[in-house]
């Protein structure tokens, strides 16, 4: 046991340092790879090993964890205000001080230090260190390639990949802790290092835009911190111990406490981006792509909601609950609306994420065990759609120099084996059988019996079919035979492949993931998902499988004959000229055609929308968290 | 044995039956246009006649997703005579309608473009109120099964009577009938000439045709939901409602996609919420 949380906790952080210390650009590869491959064993390792009640580690050269701990925290927020003082953001100084005074009160006058263990995995803890192990380590892989790429375009003189890999391998193991900690001391120092960390990743490139949303990203994350510091408190206060564990059994405690435990869900709120604090998660799309991968597919956001998925028992059955759940659904719709009127294929991503975690977070409050296990099937499957998708846009952008999605019409014609991927993930976000919209379903079914919940999801779920299948199609395009296939290094190829056969893979997993990891969890709600029918009948899913399966291959040895047919160029009532998009018009002119597609910005245009979005955002959240009182 | 008849009824005599209607549809047109109109077997006969065409495509993408289509949709139709899930046919069927907007989409006919657009905007149009209505079928029922919905005592029309006037919006939508044609613009030779149809042809044609005809059966089946404790009442619910349909087609003009997105939205929603809280409340 000891030494797989070592492994998966501490192993990036030494791996990191190396990155950092030895710059040579040999020796990254080697351990970053090498890392990679140890944390995806170790948390397979772990995740057979089983969930376990309580463990801590013992000292380190006789200093207990715990003080080390606190230590690390003081200085990390040292650092950070460093960073306000350095940036001149008020915010962030104010917000990060007032930490500073009230983590101090709280650790040195108010908390009587009894031992609580440090660490304690439930099947929700492994299955997100097997995201994070997993997922992460292949988008750090990806990042070796890519990030050479990067740096050619940028012409720099002197490298910058030391300190990225630095910050992006100690994320990794910055989240095992998190997903891990039991002591919420722990876990609150766990969430500011990922805090800091995408600081400095979205900042990595240092121009002005990178600098201002990194600002952005960590003044909202300090005020998370804050919310979260305040909240551990409160709730402190009530049940007296600093175990999660205890918290989670001891249920709802009375107005302060559930108003604490309000607070806390609100930093992940704002760690997941949720409205009206999706525009650090909009801006941090200036970075790097295996940035904004790692950010929004396995990790940071997912801190977020894990902890207001991990804190689901602690408020159950309290109006909460509630506006918990019609937080996110009015999260998981605005950003489907906002998406829609998008062009920027990362952006699209980007609300696309926000929503999901929306729906997420909805789940996490309707908090039906059904619920329960939409929101876990939805963070896994969606880790592995999303990360897919941003690879792959990654890849298409260092190869046609846009993140338009107009610029993509067609792609197929240059880049068939990325585009292919790409059309693949956007498939696996969107239709049945894949995960995701399994657990859209389950969603749909488990909220099908509070109506504003149940209005927002439906309204959601069709704009978010409107941009998929527009981004989709237009990837789709001819190819003359024999054009030769586009090559990708390998580093690059494989991530992509891997997650690409996972995200279609895992979804015929769908059974058997609820049965051996889920439900256990859930039986001691005492509540068991009848699995014969509905959103889980095993049945429904293999069924569906096979027979959509036999219905692709079908269509695909269709689609081989489109070769043989006779050539023809797209009707446009005139005679066409040649390939190269234009017809004989009126007076024998040549008249080129094209088309666009229709964002519908008079309706959801991101200026029209958003002022209106953060406005009810913000209401809804001070109705979440004065609705404890 | 009873599950195998179900299936091929569902497989096979439903996209004839939808055949069947294609053709009753323009020969009751044609007589409200005061014409003699085809025989009844037309559709059929121009589906058959379109499977000799020579097959001509774009790229291979067209034909993959007009087979998608017709397979997703079979499916649909397929589970829903099976007594499946509401939810799973809805989905499954959305597979259908993303396919023929993506085929539409993979070439660069700008004409099927446009079409494609506007068809992803008749899928936001009525995607939510279909959910909506099925919630309504659930709370009304109790299950998202149809099994369980057809074991109903009384006409689920009495408790959801506002639940069934959005479902004709839906009907018209997914039907593509006027004002809500847009996608398609009915008839060639207009604004958009076939819009998201424009580049499939031949076979391929023949198969969106097909495929269409399942969804038409499978959303009349929707409405036979309705009114499961007697065939007759069934059957007068679906003739008068298909009729509506016909007389809608024919008296209104074609619309623009904002006033349908607004108007239908609009309508739509406040119509299953109050449907709902009545469920609620009851």
């Amino acid at each position: 046991m000891s030494n797989l949380l070592s492994i998966l906790i501490l192993l990036p952080v030494l791996s990191a340092l190396a990155c950092y210390i030895v710059r040579s650009g040999a020796v990254r590869r080697l351990v970053v790879t090498v890392t990679g491959g140890v944390l995806s064993v170790a948390s397979v390792a772990l995740l057979l090993r089983g969930s376990f009640e309580a463990w801590s580690p013992g000292t380190l050269f006789g200093l207990s964890w715990d003080l080390i701990i606190t230590v690390l925290d003081f200085a990390l927020l040292g650092v950070i205000l460093y960073y306000g003082f350095k940036l001149k953001s008020l915010f962030i100084q104010i917000f990060t001080l007032a930490q500073i005074v009230l983590l101090s009160v709280f650790e040195f006058i108010i908390v009587e230090h009894v031992a609580v263990p440090a660490f304690r995995a439930d099947n929700l803890s492994l299955i997100m260190v097997l995201i994070v192990s997993i997922i992460g380590s292949l988008i750090c892989i990806f990042g070796l390639p890519y990030m050479n790429r990067h740096e050619k375009h940028l012409n720099l003189q002197k490298t910058k990949q030391p300190e990225f890999f630095f910050y992006l391998v100690i994320f990794l193991g910055a989240m095992n802790g998190l997903v891990l900690a039991n002591n919420i001391l722990w876990l609150y120092f766990f969430f500011e290092v990922t805090s800091l960390c995408s600081f400095r990743l979205i900042g990595h490139d240092g121009t002005k835009v990178a600098v201002a949303n990194a600002t952005r990203a960590l003044w909202m994350n300090s005020f998370g911190g804050l919310g979260f510091v305040v909240g551990m408190m409160l709730a402190y206060n009530a049940v007296e111990t600093l175990s999660i564990a205890a918290l989670l059994t001891a249920g709802p405690q009375g107005a302060l406490a559930l108003t604490g435990v309000a607070l806390i869900c609100f930093a992940g709120f704002v760690k997941a981006a949720q409205v009206p604090f999706q525009s650090w998660l909009l801006g941090a799309m200036v970075a790097p792509t295996p940035v904004s991968a790692l950010l929004h597919s396995s990790t940071m956001v997912k801190a977020g909601v894990y902890i207001v998925l991990r804190l689901a028992p602690a408020y159950q059955g309290t109006l909460l609950s509630d506006t918990i759940a019609i937080c996110g659904a009015f999260t998981f719709v605005a950003c489907a609306a906002l998406a829609i009127g998008q062009s920027n294929g990362k952006k699209i991503l980007a609300y696309s994420t926000i929503s999901n975690l929306g729906l997420i977070v909805a789940c996490a409050g309707l908090n039906t065990p059904l619920a329960i296990t939409a929101a876990i099937m939805l963070i896994i499957f969606h880790a592995v759609s999303k990360s897919l998708l941003f690879l792959c846009v990654g890849t298409i952008e260092q190869e046609i120099g846009s993140r338009d999605i107009e610029d993509m019409r067609g792609l197929y014609e240059r880049m068939p084996r990325t585009s292919f991927l790409a059309i693949t993930g956007v498939l696996t976000m969107l239709l049945p059988p894949f995960g995701v919209l399994l657990g859209k379903w389950m969603a749909i079914e488990a909220a099908a019996g509070s109506i504003w919940v149940i209005i927002m999801l439906a309204l959601g779920s069709a704009l978010t079919v409107v941009y998929w299948a527009r981004w989709g199609g237009g990837m789709m395009g001819s190819r003359k035979p024999g054009q030769p296939s586009e090559s990708l290094p390998l580093l690059i190829n494989l991530p992509l492949m891997l997650l690409c056969i996972g995200a279609v893979g895992l979804s015929a997993a769908t059974p058997a993931i609820y049965a051996n990891l889920i439900q256990p969890m859930l039986s001691s709600a005492a509540l068991a998902v009848n699995t014969t029918t509905g959103s889980l009948g095993a049945f429904a899913v293999y069924g569906l499988y096979i027979a959509l399966g036999l219905g692709l291959f079908v269509a695909f040895r269709a689609g081989r004959r489109a070769p043989v047919l006779r050539k023809v160029g797209p009707y446009m009532g005139g005679a066409n000229l040649g390939e190269d998009g234009s017809f004989n018009g009126p007076m024998n002119q040549p008249v080129a055609f094209g088309a666009g597609n229709l964002y519908l910005s008079e309706l959801f245009g991101e200026q029209k929308l958003t002022m209106w979005v953060n406005i009810a955002g913000a209401a809804l959240l001070v109705l979440m968290i004065g609705g404890g009182l | 044995m009873k599950y195998v008849i179900l299936a091929f009824i569902g497989l096979v005599v439903a996209p004839l039956a939808g055949g069947l209607l294609a053709g009753i549809d323009r020969r009751i047109t044609a007589r409200l246009q005061s014409r003699q109109g085809p025989p009844i077997r037309q559709a059929l006969y121009d589906v058959l006649k379109l499977f000799g065409k020579e097959g001509l495509a774009l790229n291979k993408w067209q034909i993959i997703c007009a087979w998608v289509y017709l397979i997703a949709a079979a499916l649909a139709c397929t589970l829903f005579f099976l007594q499946s899930d509401l939810l799973l046919i809805f989905f499954v069927q959305a597979v259908g309608a993303v396919f023929l907007v993506m085929g539409a989409m993979a070439g660069r006919s700008p004409y099927s473009q446009v079409g494609a657009q506007r068809e992803l905007i008749q899928v936001l149009t009525y995607e939510p109120l279909l959910v909506l209505v099925f919630v309504c079928m659930y709370l009304a029922a109790g299950s998202f099964n149809i099994s369980d919905i057809l074991a109903v005592e009384s006409p689920l029309l009495a408790q959801l009577p506002l639940a069934y006037i959005v479902l004709t919006y839906i009907l018209t939508i997914k039907l593509r009938k006027s004002p809500f044609d847009f996608s398609t613009s009915h008839h060639g030779h207009q604004e958009l000439v076939k819009g998201v149809l424009t580049e499939y042809s031949g076979p391929y044609l023949a198969l969106t045709e097909v495929a269409h005809w399942y969804e038409t059966v499978l959303l009349l089946g929707v409405c036979a939901l309705f009114w499961t404790t007697n065939w007759l009442w069934m059957a007068v619910l679906l003739m008068a409602t298909y009729f509506l349909e016909l007389v809608i087609d024919n008296t209104m003009a074609r619309m623009t996609w904002r006033w349908m997105l607004k108007y239908v939205w609009g309508i739509g929603l406040a119509m299953s919420v109050v449907n709902l809280i009545w469920l609620y409340a009851g």
